[in-house]
């Protein structure tokens, strides 16, 4: 299984770099898979947005649908696009710490 | 088809390995998609093994027994397939990759093959061969575009179908498409996108909230609900990404007053096993079946989705009591239906830009949906134009197969597998490009964003949700059926 290593941060993750258990998660470990992401700075913005993905995952074991994601926390799926270049399902979740969502999405 | 040329650059990113060396040489696969660790152990015995038992218990042999006869070299099928158009490989030729597998059944499986191997001691199956099929029946969409032209009756898809379904059984196939269907077979919560019953719940919930606000009435998702006409599987994901996808369909059965329900024991038309394994095929569309007699449901509806809508339209009756079984229906048919019938009222001033249709592969090429969803959109969309080729001779997103869900193998599904749809669709000039499949929208969305083509891709509910016109007075109070 791949180890993803950057400063301090040291955590298992699958071949895409989501992280193999969530339980590990923590802000620095946000940061640094930002990285993997393009995302260079987290924002006051960005943390909104991992922060909702958090809450509604720990709620109920799943991300939120996306027009829900954009709803509730205000932002355009375009603004959720500038933020996570590859987004909400594969940036956004990366970075909250979500398994890799599976199926067609 | 437009001959559509991409440069050697292009080719070598679209085809480039992601996977590290020491992976590929763990795994001896040269193969861009992820496989789950397997036993690389004795591989072609064990591979001719697995082709033994499928031909055993299966139809498979009277189809190749014809194919091995009918030659596969003519190579007529080059012209349609929109893959080896782009990529000018010769091992993209449909009947080239056919003749990969046709050859280990005319060598082993046959009399004559196995007299003549023996005498010259040659053509054995070697873990070569086996990781060039591997490599090459997953560089196929299974769009079945080649089929068409094919002078012998030769049905390429279902070739690359078996060589896929054989190697399957000995532990090569994609990662993303083995652990989705484990989820949906053997997981927690049933379904290829692990949405359990609480979220399913609230994302409804939710989107009743957000129909209400746009609308000003009240629009349900009734769940399980016994006795309904339909009992409804969109592609899961579709609980996701396709909000109004879901709230079209909701909306129409709403204004035409249809008896539809989804099952919260079990609500994902996905079946992945059509695109590599018959023995998950057949206990995904058993799933099906059987959650829609749970509620005593008088039809299977599947939602946008083509490869859906096929697997159940096509296997149900195989797998679950034939003639006996439910009848399966797309969604598409029934909002036809109740626009024929008069029963569905769209204004025709809200869509005003350029809209194309794209039929996915799955349910245009036998022509079973193409006319329809175009008649619908003709009555409304004042901007509607087409693209050719179209129908059952369409071309494929570029996605098809299950490639769509392999997120590794986007530079090939959209460089290459997709460059011919997205000069199509350039073409066109199109705002909305409408295609009806939740693999179809996936791929054309990286498609057109790889490509810089300038449009928005929605299903055909997504544009009947922003016309649909509520009218009480609307004879809409008898069933529908």
């Amino acid at each position: 299984m791949p180890i993803f290593e950057q400063g301090d941060v040291k955590i298992d993750v699958d071949e895409d770099g989501f992280m193999e258990e969530p339980e590990q998660w923590n802000e620095k470990v946000a940061m640094a898979l930002a990285t993997t992401e393009g995302v260079n700075e987290l924002t006051e913005r960005h943390w909104k947005l991992v922060n909702y993905l958090r809450d509604y995952y720990a709620k109920f074991g799943i991300a939120p649908m996306i027009r829900k994601l954009c709803k509730e926390t205000g932002f355009s799926l375009k603004e959720v696009y500038e933020m996570f270049p590859s987004g909400p399902a594969k940036g956004a979740c990366k970075v909250a710490g979500l398994a890799k969502p599976t199926g067609c999405v | 088809m437009k001959q559509v040329n991409i440069t050697d650059e292009e080719r070598a990113k679209a085809l480039s390995p992601t996977k590290k060396p020491e992976v590929m040489e763990k795994q001896k696969l040269n193969v861009r998609y992820h496989v789950e660790n397997y036993n690389t152990a004795d591989r072609p015995r064990r591979f001719l093994e697995a082709f033994a038992v499928i031909l055993k218990y299966s139809n498979y042999r009277f189809a190749l027994e014809h194919f091995i006869r009918m030659s596969a070299k003519c190579a007529r099928c080059t012209v349609q397939c929109p893959i080896s158009q782009v990529s000018g490989d010769m091992r993209d030729i449909p009947c080239y990759r056919s003749e990969l597998l046709l050859s280990v059944y005319r060598r082993h499986f046959t009399i004559g093959g196995l007299w003549k191997g023996r005498l010259l001691g040659k053509d054995y199956l070697t873990d070569e061969k086996i990781e060039e099929m591997a490599d090459a029946f997953w560089n196929c969409t299974a769009c079945k575009r080649c089929t068409i032209e094919c002078p012998s009756g030769i049905d390429h898809g279902l070739i690359a179908h078996l060589g896929r379904y054989i190697l399957s059984e000995i532990g090569i196939a994609p990662r993303a498409l083995v652990v989705s269907v484990r989820e949906q077979l053997e997981g927690k919560t049933g379904n290829t996108s692990a949405i359990p019953v609480p979220a399913l719940i609230d994302t409804l919930e939710f989107l009743e909230e957000d129909m209400k606000e746009a609308k000003g009435i009240d629009i349900k998702f009734p769940l399980d609900v016994e006795g309904c006409d339909f009992v409804f599987f969109p592609a899961v994901s579709d609980f996701l990404m396709e909000a109004e996808t879901l709230m079209g369909i909701a909306a129409v059965f709403t204004a035409t007053g249809g008896s539809w329900t989804t099952g919260t024991g079990y609500f994902d038309g996905i079946n992945y096993g059509l695109f590599y394994s018959d023995r998950m095929l057949e206990r995904i569309v058993k799933k099906v079946h059987a959650e829609a007699v749970r509620l005593k449901g008088k039809s299977i509806l599947i939602g946008e989705c083509g490869h859906a809508s096929r697997s159940a339209k096509y296997f149900v009756p195989t797998y679950c009591g034939g003639e006996s079984a439910l009848p399966v229906y797309n969604i598409m048919e029934y909002t036809y239906r109740v626009f024929k019938e008069g029963r569905l009222k769209l204004d025709p001033n809200v869509v005003t830009e350029p809209v194309a249709y794209h039929d996915p592969c799955n349910i245009a090429r036998q022509g079973w949906i193409i006319d329809q969803p175009r008649e619908i959109l003709k009555a409304f969309c004042k901007n509607y134009v087409e693209m050719e080729p179209k129908g059952a001779d369409n071309i494929c997103c570029g996605g098809g197969g299950g490639t769509v869900s392999i997120d590794e193998v986007r530079p090939y599904r959209t460089s290459i597998a997709g460059k011919v749809k997205a000069e199509q669709i350039r073409s066109t000039g199109c705002k909305y490009l409408v295609a009806p499949c939740a693999n179809c929208k996936k791929q054309l969305r990286e498609l057109v964003e790889d490509q810089k083509v300038d449009c928005e891709v929605v299903g055909l509910h997504d544009l009947i949700y922003k016309a649909i016109i509520f009218d009480n007075t609307a004879n809409n109070k008898q069933s529908a059926k």
